[in-house]
């Protein structure tokens, strides 16, 4: 029984996760402008060489830099005061960087938040997931491409990955947190029995699988053949009935019908770089903002005048909108360290 | 429907559980009874009650037992 994780333990995050819960009732259970998570990249540095890496960092784009442990404090007592009520720390790899990890995690106040950490679990050994709970971490999410260990190591560029990944989870499940099982399900993969594979070891295991769709972003950009077309949709709504642990952003968590659709979460999720640039969201490389500059409250308030954020979508803007792809997201060297900025790509048209 | 009808149809109708296996529910001991099934849950008794639940109380509500202790608070005896 997860510990660490229960909610009844951190009151401000009860406040703000029942505020999120009353403004999708209300709003026909969709996002709309509600605040809801911060996804921190402070540093890119990571032991792995994954292919499809969003974040470059297998080429070693910046990652010799960091977002100051005073920065990330300030930044969580904004979002906090904004409503924020998830905080998700992802690199890079951060297990890379104990220390500087677990000053990151005493800068944000995790009681404070649903927290939690994205890694490849490459270095997640028992000893790390108890301090992890200790540090009042409530989840961690690790990335499997494969049950086949050769294919999934084969993607990462580093053997044992995925034998220390899948034992990663058992840890975090034995230390009280919430394990997550991160999937990334592209035309490629969706559909297929490999894939199936996965999700069936994830609900055996009582797991929560969190699918993101393949992005044309990172070392993919302009890979369009990965995107889900329609079909692959169709599919990923069918799964969603028959595996209940299935989790993704875009899908409205409360609903019990499992069926509603929550909209894509850009800028309800924002992605702050090692650098304090604040993009749309993770996959979507358009900046609105740098922490440095503005205050969270300006740059949220600037992203959701930009009616392709502002206005609902069924569809993940990122993975799945092509015409939104096409339009925003195929600049030349577009990456999470040189976004588009949103004031110059965006015409009067296109704000509210 | 009496209070405690009302109570256990809160429960009935946010997790897929039987009758039986309320008498010693408690948070996160199924895995729908997570921080999602929590705030349905608080959401379905606000509604059935026509009450608002402090977040004090929200965070307390650690099980089936402890929750009629906590509608008493709201004048709901179960």
């Amino acid at each position: 029984m997860p510990i660490a994780s229960s909610l009844l333990k951190k009151p401000r995050l009860v406040k703000k996760l029942k505020d999120f819960y009353e403004y999708v009732k209300f709003n026909d259970g969709k996002v709309g402008t509600k605040t809801r998570g911060i996804d921190l990249n402070f540093n890119n540095a990571c032991n792995l060489r994954c292919k499809y890496c969003f974040t470059n960092s297998p080429k070693g784009d910046h990652v010799k830099e960091y977002l100051d442990y005073g920065a990330i404090a300030d930044l969580a007592d904004q979002a906090d005061e904004l409503g924020y009520f998830e905080f998700d720390l992802q690199g890079g790899e951060l297990l890379l960087q104990p220390k500087k990890l677990f000053k990151v995690l005493e800068a944000i106040k995790p009681e404070r938040f649903y927290l939690y950490v994205t890694t490849n679990g490459y270095y997640l050994d028992k000893s790390m997931a108890e301090r992890l709970a200790d540090a009042n971490v409530s989840r961690v999410s690790v990335s499997i491409d494969s049950m086949d260990e050769k294919v999934h190591d084969e993607i990462r560029g580093r053997k044992e990955s995925w034998k220390r990944a899948i034992a990663a989870l058992e840890h975090v499940r034995n230390a009280g947190m919430d394990p997550y099982l991160n999937i990334t399900v592209g035309h490629y993969n969706a559909n297929t029995d490999h894939f199936k594979q996965l999700l069936d070891y994830s609900k055996e295991k009582k797991y929560k699988t969190l699918l993101n769709v393949a992005v044309p972003a990172g070392m993919w950009q302009k890979a369009e053949q990965i995107i889900c077309d329609d079909k692959d949709r169709e599919y990923l709504r069918k799964i969603r009935k028959e595996y209940k642990n299935l989790v993704r952003n875009i899908w409205n968590p409360f609903d019990r019908t499992n069926e509603g659709i929550l909209g894509c979460t850009t800028v309800n999720r924002l992605y702050i770089t090692p650098i304090g640039d604040v993009l749309v969201c993770p996959y979507v490389h358009i900046k609105i903002g740098n922490i440095f500059k503005q205050s969270l409250k300006e740059i949220v308030e600037y992203g959701f005048k930009i009616k392709h954020f502002r206005n609902h979508s069924d569809l993940c803007l990122a993975g799945e909108d092509k015409s939104f792809i096409d339009r925003f997201m195929t600049k030349s060297g577009q990456t999470i360290f040189q976004p588009a900025e949103a004031k110059n790509i965006f015409s009067e048209d296109d704000y509210v | 429907m009496n209070n405690l009808e009302n109570y256990k149809k809160a429960f009935l109708s946010t997790f897929p559980i039987k009758e039986e296996q309320l008498e010693k529910l408690e948070y996160n001991q199924i895995d729908e009874w997570d921080s999602i099934g929590h705030m349905g849950l608080m959401s379905e008794l606000e509604e059935k009650f026509k009450i608002t639940l402090d977040t004090d109380d929200i965070v307390d509500f650690s099980s089936f037992q402890k929750g009629k202790k906590i509608l008493k608070k709201y004048k709901i005896n179960i």
